[in-house]
């Protein structure tokens, strides 16, 4: 052992450009690995995190499916007569019958953390001479609260405002900004089916969500139905689960008892999640390539290394070392080279990823608002990195190795 | 028949076991056409001794000695070192017995460039787990001392002259304490100031270390300084002079 390291160890050395050039391949590979992974993880964190915070984790919408009976008729014995009664020629045909005790029944599903029902149509708002298309949510502002943390995105007034005042709404900031009102002023609300009403801005919120941000209001249950012309329906349900991951399991089983058309957070958002996919995979070929041509380097370095020294093998062998230690020899440097590629390369990506960290995202990515980029650093990560590039190095120098193993003195003292 | 004659050139050192043995040695070269390079050679080195062998080129000399350091595999025969049997060894039993047993000095000195000279000499021992670092430190500098290079220690191959060199070469050869040396045209290099220099390094060797010398070389005057001058053609054995050109006898 003492024998190898001292060897191996000189011949790096002594080959310091050569061999340097093998490190730099390495570490920019694993660079690579760590910047790339922490900027495009960051970007898809943030952007999970946003969704998880400002979305329900599940949806139930009105649409029934088949013919099957509820299961609150089923507990309930079928339609109930007050329900019949109330029904108007101008009531939808889709509607959540029984919101109260289908929303006391959701709530009792294992796993299930909240449920707020709401009320949501296409609504026009406008305030002077601007108006704007937005989408308009009746809720019950402490139970969404609940459901999507909307206190936490109130940039400003009281989202207890909602509550207080009848006529009070929630307006995204960038609505806001479209419309040129502020908290206390007043705006008009209408839709095709409903009532013209005028709406008091008791809270202006921020999402980061540019869509939500200038294309939401919020008002109290009872206003969206009068302004949507819907009586007293519920055609809506979000629930928020204890664990998100579980989303698609309880969304089955909502489905699966309800009898209506339900879809989780992963469903809602398939086609960004699509897009992570795809990035990831296209972000693994390139590390992998990157890796690849460092391992392609220690490998065209130490084949180039082990025919130039085929007579300093041949000496070594014949005073006394045998394959095993010319074999170590060569492992042992290609191993020296992979670790020390793999160092610098996750000390190089830190700093990195440090400096990322003090840039601003100057278009929030088209998604989000503009903000520092988010970055994904853990150690697992670096764990990650610089296995694969030791056994990358090493699976790189096994062949040179060996090749270096199965020198035979006496052909290179015959001069074959 | 060889061996007879052999055996009966050899001075009488040879009557006890002998150091190397060379039993019915042939080695054939070559993938598709195979060349005999060496026909069947019998041959007993004693302790002690100082052995030539010499020939033209293409005689074999080269091939016997490798084949008497187990260094290569004989097409048919045997080698013995010291009494042990190389044709049922694996390589790294050979390799072993190269490390403990002998010592190798080559025509073209191979000294490993990154090193120094005392690193060089040190090397051999580096693996042997019975000698410690330091000892081995202390065996190379006493052994450049004896070959009036102690100074040079420190030095890389390429900041010394070609004698300087092959001195370090029979340092690495010698300094683990193996009892043969054997030596490929050692002299072939170099001028002839430094060629004398060798043997009599070769000669001080034998003579206060009892030490088996096996040498190879195309230069007539130190074949002869030799005990026993073997020479090759054709892969046989044609001729051993012991002592001097007139002792020679002829097959």
């Amino acid at each position: 052992m003492r024998a190898t390291l001292f060897i191996a160890g000189r011949q790096l050395w002594h080959r310091k450009l050569l061999n340097g050039i093998a490190v730099l391949g390495v570490m920019l590979g694993v660079l690579t690995l760590i910047a790339i992974t922490g900027i495009m993880r960051g970007f898809q964190t943030k952007f999970l995190d946003t969704i998880l915070q400002i979305s329900p984790h599940v949806v139930v919408f009105d649409k029934t499916l088949g013919d099957t009976t509820p299961i609150v008729d089923q507990l309930l014995g079928g339609p109930s007569a007050t329900a019949i009664v109330r029904q108007t020629s101008t009531d939808r045909q889709q509607r959540i019958a029984r919101p109260t005790e289908t929303v006391r029944a959701m709530r009792a599903l294992e796993g299930v953390a909240a449920v707020a029902p709401l009320v949501v149509g296409s609504a026009v708002a406008s305030a002077g001479s601007k108006e704007t298309p937005v989408e308009l949510r009746g809720i019950d502002p402490e139970v969404q609260d609940v459901v999507t943390p909307l206190r936490s995105m109130v940039v400003d007034g009281q989202l207890g405002g909602l509550t207080g005042a009848v006529d009070g709404a929630m307006i995204g900031h960038q609505l806001a900004d479209l419309l040129g009102v502020k908290v206390g002023d007043n705006l008009s609300c209408a839709s095709a089916l409903g009532d013209r009403v005028v709406l008091r801005v008791v809270a202006i919120f921020e999402t980061g969500v540019a869509a939500l941000d200038k294309g939401r209001i919020y008002v109290a249950t009872r206003r969206a139905q009068t302004i949507l012309g819907r009586g007293d329906a519920i055609d809506r349900i979000e629930l928020r689960l204890v664990d998100p991951d579980h989303a698609p399991a309880v969304t089955a089983q909502l489905e699966a008892l309800f009898h209506y058309d339900a879809e989780s957070w992963q469903e809602t958002n398939a086609s960004m999640l699509g897009v992570f996919d795809q990035q990831n995979m296209i972000t693994g070929l390139i590390i992998g390539a990157v890796l690849l041509v460092g391992g392609f380097g220690i490998l065209s370095i130490q084949i180039m290394i082990v025919l130039e020294k085929r007579r300093d093998i041949a000496l070594l062998k014949s005073v006394g070392y045998g394959s095993r230690d010319v074999l170590a020899i060569f492992l042992t440097e290609g191993a020296v080279i992979a670790v020390l590629g793999a160092a610098l390369g996750a000390a190089a990506g830190h700093f990195v990823l440090a400096g990322m960290r003090l840039l601003k995202s100057a278009s929030g990515m088209g998604y989000s608002k503009p903000s520092t980029f988010a970055i994904y650093e853990r150690p697992i990560v670096y764990v990650l990195a610089f296995g694969f590039a030791v056994g990358v190095g090493l699976l790189a120098s096994l062949v040179p190795a060996w090749r270096a193993s199965r020198v035979e003195p006496v052909d290179v003292l015959r001069g074959t | 028949m060889t061996s007879a004659i052999a055996a009966a050139a050899a001075p009488a050192a040879a009557l006890a076991a002998p150091s190397l043995e060379a039993r019915a040695l042939v080695r054939d070269l070559g993938d598709e056409v195979k060349t005999r390079i060496l026909h069947g050679i019998d041959l007993a080195i004693a302790p002690g001794e100082f052995v030539s062998v010499t020939g033209p080129s293409g005689s074999g000399k080269s091939t016997l000695l490798y084949l008497l350091g187990a260094l290569d595999r004989p097409t048919s025969g045997d080698v013995l070192i010291e009494g042990v049997s190389t044709v049922g060894l694996d390589d790294r039993a050979r390799g072993a017995l190269r490390g403990e047993r002998l010592g190798f000095v080559f025509q073209f000195h191979f000294l490993l460039p990154e090193f120094t000279a005392l690193e060089n000499v040190i090397i051999p021992m580096l693996r042997r787990r019975d000698i410690p670092r330091a000892d081995a430190r202390a065996r190379a500098l006493a052994v450049l001392d004896q070959l009036g290079i102690g100074e040079l220690g420190g030095r890389r191959p390429t900041q010394l002259s070609g004698g300087q060199q092959q001195r370090v070469s029979i340092a690495r050869a010698i300094a683990h304490g193996p009892r043969i040396l054997l030596a490929d045209e050692p002299t072939g290099n170099l001028d002839s100031a430094a060629g004398e220099a060798v043997l009599g390094i070769f000669e001080t060797l034998v003579r206060d270390r009892g030490m088996t010398i096996v040498m190879v070389t195309h230069e007539p005057s130190y074949a002869r300084r030799a005990q026993r001058e073997i020479r090759l053609r054709d892969g046989r054995i044609v001729e051993i002079a012991t002592g001097a050109p007139a002792t020679v006898t002829t097959r």
